[in-house]
């Protein structure tokens, strides 16, 4: 159990630092991010639409997007230097290697999330802060399925023939159970309305994060073995 | 039972459709399906 | 026999029973659209209901076989589970695309619209989404032993994604209600329809057990093909 830790520890730590030192993908995730927030402001007439009603969906749409950049970027690192090799020679189990993917892939999700939310609250004038503690929630969980189901299907989606194109076809069906409880969560949030009406579907994300992380620590096994 | 009567809508136009479309599909993945059977042999 | 002569025999012993499906599917159209009453509030395209739901319920069962098979092949790693599971995705995408186009034909004259986010519709067009990954994922990966294992993977995962796409759809209708779905005579069929309905569901589970089986045979020559050849390569 020490050594499973010791080594999700040391795989995410790599990444993480990768992917610091180049930051090439965060800053594409955040430059999306303005341009969607730009586009959808310009796209939507603001006496028909409120902009609150537009935000969670957007948020999501970006969100998503984000997670999906950093995904493909995690194993595509990998597969340039043959670096899972040199990971699948050494005795660490699989399972800490999935964990320590999903936990690089957490970090730069989460900070991408970190900074596009506020910039969200600012531009759509959501009221963020008063819940900021139940979405903080609702984000942390969502993000947690995508991840964890995302990390799977892109350590596949790199070997084939496809690679980026792969991720996505693969990833998209099986976001909508998460991200729709999230943008609904989030709606219900920004509306004000109480938490207490939101139960089935934090049920829902609950239990589609509970058996997808577990599926997927079952299955990563399967998606690398030589 | 329902009989057929003045009142019901005139839509079987779109049985027409539907039976034909599906059965279009079925019959043409069942060509396909015993061409490659032929190519295979 | 070879494996090569007994899928060869396989394939051959299936094509009577392909013929006698398309004859039955035939039987089942006459039955339908001649003599069977119609329902009075909908009209006459209530009866695509004997084609949208058989196709349904087939699908759901492919789809069912592709994530049992899956996982058996996962577990034995039987190269023959994995031809199976291949064809059952193949012939099960065939069933769920007239699903999927006889769905809004019929939704057109009966509630307005083309598309409604109706429970059963929206399932049926992520399970066609994850069949075609499925089916993409096998294109584009060359070796077998992975082809197969990826594609168990996929099929496992999209298996176990089915109940919450329902509790997704449900969750959504419960908050924000739509106009009620008409069932085809109210809450129970009258006596023809339902002979009709039932009849139709049994052909085309037979429809596609025969597909299946040929498929499969189809898959198995080609693979015994494959193996023969190498092994006169090597010899």
């Amino acid at each position: 159990m020490h050594d499973l830790l010791r080594v999700t520890w040391a795989v995410a730590a790599k990444d993480v630092l990768l992917e610091f030192r180049s930051r090439s993908a965060f800053v594409s995730a955040l430059v999306f991010t303005a341009l969607v927030l730009a586009i959808f402001n310009f796209a939507r007439d603001p006496t028909a639409v409120s902009a609150r009603d537009l935000a969670p969906g957007i948020l999501w749409i970006t969100f998503t997007f984000a997670g999906m950049l950093g995904l493909n970027r995690a194993f595509a690192l990998e597969r340039e230097n043959r670096a899972l090799d040199g990971l699948l020679l050494s005795p660490a189990s699989r399972t800490a290697v999935y964990l320590g993917k999903v936990l690089a892939n957490l970090a730069f999700v989460g900070a991408v999330e970190a900074v596009a939310l506020p910039l969200f609250a600012l531009f759509f004038n959501v009221p963020v802060l008063p819940v900021l503690g139940p979405l903080v929630l609702v984000i942390a969980l969502a993000t947690l399925g995508f991840v964890a189901v995302g990390t799977l299907m892109s350590s596949m989606a790199v070997n084939t023939r496809l690679a980026e194109l792969m991720l996505p076809v693969l990833l998209l069906p099986f976001l909508v159970p998460p991200v729709t409880s999230a943008v609904q969560m989030t709606a219900q949030l920004f509306a004000g309305r109480p938490f207490s009406e939101a139960l089935g579907w934090l049920r829902l994300l609950v239990g589609y994060d509970v058996i997808f992380v577990a599926a997927c620590i079952l299955f990563f096994e399967s998606t690398i073995e030589e | 039972m329902p009989q057929r009567s003045g009142g019901m809508p005139e839509n079987g136009g779109y049985m027409v459709a539907a039976y034909v479309a599906a059965g279009a599909i079925y019959l043409i993945y069942t060509a396909l399906l015993l061409r490659r059977g032929r190519a295979e042999k | 026999m070879t494996p090569v002569e007994s899928a060869e025999r396989a394939l051959r012993r299936a094509v009577p029973w392909i013929a006698t499906s398309l004859a039955l599917i035939a039987a089942v159209y006459v039955r339908a659209l001649a003599f069977t009453p119609a329902e009075a509030a909908q009209g006459p395209a209530q009866k695509i209901f004997y084609v949208h739901v058989p196709s349904a319920w087939v699908a759901f069962l492919a789809f069912g076989i592709v994530g049992g098979v899956s996982l058996a092949y996962l577990l034995r790693k039987d190269p023959r589970l994995d031809l199976l599971a291949e064809s059952a995705a193949e012939v099960g995408m065939v069933f769920t695309s007239v699903v999927l186009v006889t769905g809004p034909i019929w939704g057109k004259p009966i509630w307005g619209t083309w598309w409604t986010w109706d429970a059963r519709l929206t399932l049926t067009l992520f399970l066609w989404f994850v069949v075609l990954a499925y089916l993409v994922l096998r294109g584009a990966v060359n070796e077998p032993e992975r082809r197969a294992r990826y594609a168990a993977v996929l099929g496992i995962l999209g298996a176990l994604l089915v109940p919450f796409i329902y509790a997704s759809v449900y969750l959504f209708r419960t908050i924000h209600p739509m106009p009620v779905i008409l069932r085809a005579g109210g809450p129970t069929l009258p006596g023809a329809m339902l002979a009709t309905l039932l009849f139709s569901i049994a052909v085309f589970t037979l429809f596609f057990g025969v597909l299946l089986y040929y498929r499969y045979s189809l898959a198995r020559l080609a693979d015994a093909r494959a193996h023969a050849a190498a092994e006169r390569r090597d010899a």
